[in-house]
């Protein structure tokens, strides 16, 4: 199957199948999906419609039992567990619906950790992070701890984290399911604006409407598989 | 890279364990506690063991002892070392790199006779010394029950063991007889007088042992100033390998020759080396369940704040650790606790033990007929001075960090195996 390098993420026949006990639960079934380098693509969908998988699919944090896909042109399908961390570490960001900071870490030092794994100098990190803050309306934040933060405020270090290694895509599982309108609405204008000015591919799973009607692409699934994939101006 | 990766875990490591503070203290107390004991009970367990090799090798030949290789089991005057060999031992014993080890130098005519006087005749040993030499080596001193040691104008005077004394029935300035075979290999007799009485404390030393002038024993059997063994008693046991090795080197062509041996006091007092070794084990047991006990004590903590990271590990193996990497966090967790709290252990325990390292520790309270405690040759004193040495102490800070290393695999493999996704769905 042939790859399309100018993708940020491109899945082929890709199926995920769990074992529960002596029955298979079909969770993504024969997707093909194709995203583009600076989408902000939405997988909309109820709970079970297979939107989680198939974001952690395109992460690598589990393989497909059928399929290929590709991230950023590299074929992830049969990479190692050491190859799946380096590509992760590379070229994708998460945002996580829990926020999922590092406890012991300072806002700060969790927006940098990718780029200290990545062994990006000091100097950089702490520009590229500065500069985010001030973006996401962090600034003065830094040296708190996230117990220290606000949800909102916890969900903005996530995003900085995620996009200031500069990933070939940032994935966000549900970003706004723990905040409340307003920070919600905060966070996706600070995604929408880095989508825009520093052309950052966004691909979403969420159930929310706000969500939903901000993104350019909104692709649907129920039971697995893609029901439509709409596209805005 | 893999530089900037390894700050980043013992980053990260150390901050989990401030962070559970009270759970890292817990865990810290009780390795601490387990080093501070290792501490007390192996340095009080050396001190009591250098202790009975020093008391062995003083009443025995030394730490080194220098003689024919035929004389161990014969004990025969015809088994004499040559002149040449007692000089060559004595100077190489005098050489720079030995001679600062040196405490004493003992060359000693030792042989099977027997003493008798009106009340019967008894089997003795008969050793015939310096009587300046073996004042030094020996345990002279501490040992005199009545009279005095030899000195070096005495001629017919003899030093003897306290039951000696008693089966005898000799007492101080009694006149007794001892016969031996001479150079001849004739029955020579020699009258001789008591002028010491002597209680060692070990029976068999009590029982037997007579000390004569060399002298005498060179115009009595024709020896003139001929020994059997040339003995060393040294600073410490430590240095038996050096002084030995030394000597080897030094009587080379008459060790080749047959003519003589070079013998540690392991091999000339395999009994003592054996009680020592058997008395190692049963502290290496003891200690052994100890830290067992603790090493579970460490795999469940370590175990209990791995389940309760399931999401931190996820995470981090989301944002681009490997599983080893993962796994390694906890790996460097369990090192650092097991480190930091094996230091202050050792140091406590130091700090414990140095007490009784001038005065010693008196376990005469908990041990019944001291007085009469001997084993394998040695005397056994009640006051334990405890012996501090690099080695040791090297020796049990390794012991617990394999230790926090070895409980640490299990939870860091644990780590290492997280489901990412799985871990992600886990709430707290």
């Amino acid at each position: 199957m042939a790859n399309d390098s100018t993708a940020a993420v491109r899945t082929a026949g890709v199926w995920k199948i769990f074992k529960q006990e002596a029955e298979e639960v079909q969770a993504v079934r024969g997707v093909d999906l194709t995203v583009g380098r600076g989408e902000f693509t939405a997988l909309a969908g109820p709970s079970g419609s297979g939107k989680t998988t198939l974001l952690n699919l395109i992460g690598g944090l589990t393989r497909p039992t059928r399929g290929q896909i590709w991230v950023a042109g590299r074929d992830v399908s049969g990479m190692t567990s050491q190859e799946l961390a380096r590509l992760r570490l590379a070229q994708v960001g998460f945002v996580f619906q829990a926020y999922n900071l590092l406890p012991v870490l300072t806002a700060l030092e969790n927006a940098e950790f990718p780029m200290l794994l990545q062994g990006v100098d000091a100097a950089e990190r702490r520009a590229r992070v500065r500069e985010l803050f001030a973006r996401t309306g962090m600034d003065g934040l830094e040296d708190r701890r996230p117990g220290k933060l606000s949800g909102g405020q916890q969900q903005r270090v996530a995003v900085v984290r995620a996009v200031a290694s500069r990933p070939a895509l940032v994935l966000a599982d549900e970003p706004t399911a723990n905040l409340d309108s307003a920070a919600s609405e905060a966070l996706l204008d600070v995604m929408a604006e880095l989508n825009r000015d520093l052309g950052v591919t966004f691909v979403f799973a969420t159930h929310d409407g706000r969500v939903m009607e901000r993104s350019r692409r909104l692709v649907r699934m129920v039971d697995g598989a893609i029901d439509s994939d709409e596209r805005r101006s | 890279m893999q530089k900037m990766h390894a700050r980043v875990l013992v980053v990260l490591a150390m901050r989990n364990l401030r962070r559970h503070l009270r759970r890292t203290v817990l865990t810290a107390s009780a390795m601490i506690v387990g080093g501070a004991l290792l501490v007390f009970s192996f340095t009080i367990g050396d001190g009591g063991h250098e202790q009975w090799i020093d008391s062995g090798v003083r009443l025995g030949n030394g730490h080194v002892t220098v003689e024919r290789p035929e004389y161990r089991v014969s004990r025969r005057i015809d088994d004499r070392l040559t002149a040449d060999v007692r000089r060559a031992a004595e100077l190489a014993l005098a050489a720079p790199e030995v001679a600062p080890h040196v405490v004493a130098t003992s060359a000693k005519l030792s042989i099977n006779g027997l003493a008798s006087s009106s009340a019967g005749a008894r089997p003795a040993r008969i050793v015939a010394v310096d009587p300046v030499a073996e004042t030094g080596f020996g345990m002279v001193d501490d040992q005199i029950v009545e009279g005095r040691y030899l000195e070096p104008d005495d001629r017919l005077a003899a030093y003897v063991g306290a039951e000696l004394v008693d089966s005898l029935e000799l007492r101080l300035g009694s006149r007794f007889v001892v016969q031996a075979q001479d150079t001849e290999r004739e029955i020579a007799g020699q009258l001789l007088r008591v002028v010491g009485i002597f209680r060692s404390g070990v029976p068999a030393v009590d029982q037997m042992t007579i000390h004569i002038p060399l002298t005498t024993a060179g115009e009595w059997l024709g020896s003139r100033s001929d020994v059997t063994n040339v003995g060393v008693v040294l600073d410490g046991s430590a240095a038996t390998a050096l002084v030995r090795g030394h000597l080897e080197r030094a009587l080379a062509d008459p060790v080749t020759r047959g003519d003589a041996r070079v013998m540690g006091w392991r091999e000339a007092d395999p009994a003592l080396a054996a009680a020592i070794a058997i008395d190692d084990f049963g502290n290496y047991l003891t200690n052994g369940f100890l830290f067992v006990i603790i090493a579970f004590g460490i795999v469940n903590t370590v175990l209990m704040s791995v389940m309760h990271r399931r999401r931190e590990f996820g995470v981090l193996q989301a944002l681009g650790l490997t599983p080893g990497q993962t796994g390694a966090i906890v790996l460097v967790e369990g090192l650092t606790l097991s480190a930091a709290s094996g230091l202050l252990g050792v140091a406590l325990g130091l700090a414990g033990t140095w007490y009784f390292f001038g005065e010693g520790l008196d376990m005469s309270g908990v041990m019944e007929n001291i007085d009469d405690m001997t084993f394998s040759g040695a005397v056994i004193d009640p006051v334990i001075v405890p012996l501090f040495t690099a080695r040791r102490l090297l020796q049990i800070v390794a012991f617990i960090l394999s230790i926090g290393a070895v409980a640490s695999i299990y939870p860091a493999l644990r780590a290492a195996r997280v489901d990412v996704t799985e871990a992600m769905k886990f709430d707290r």
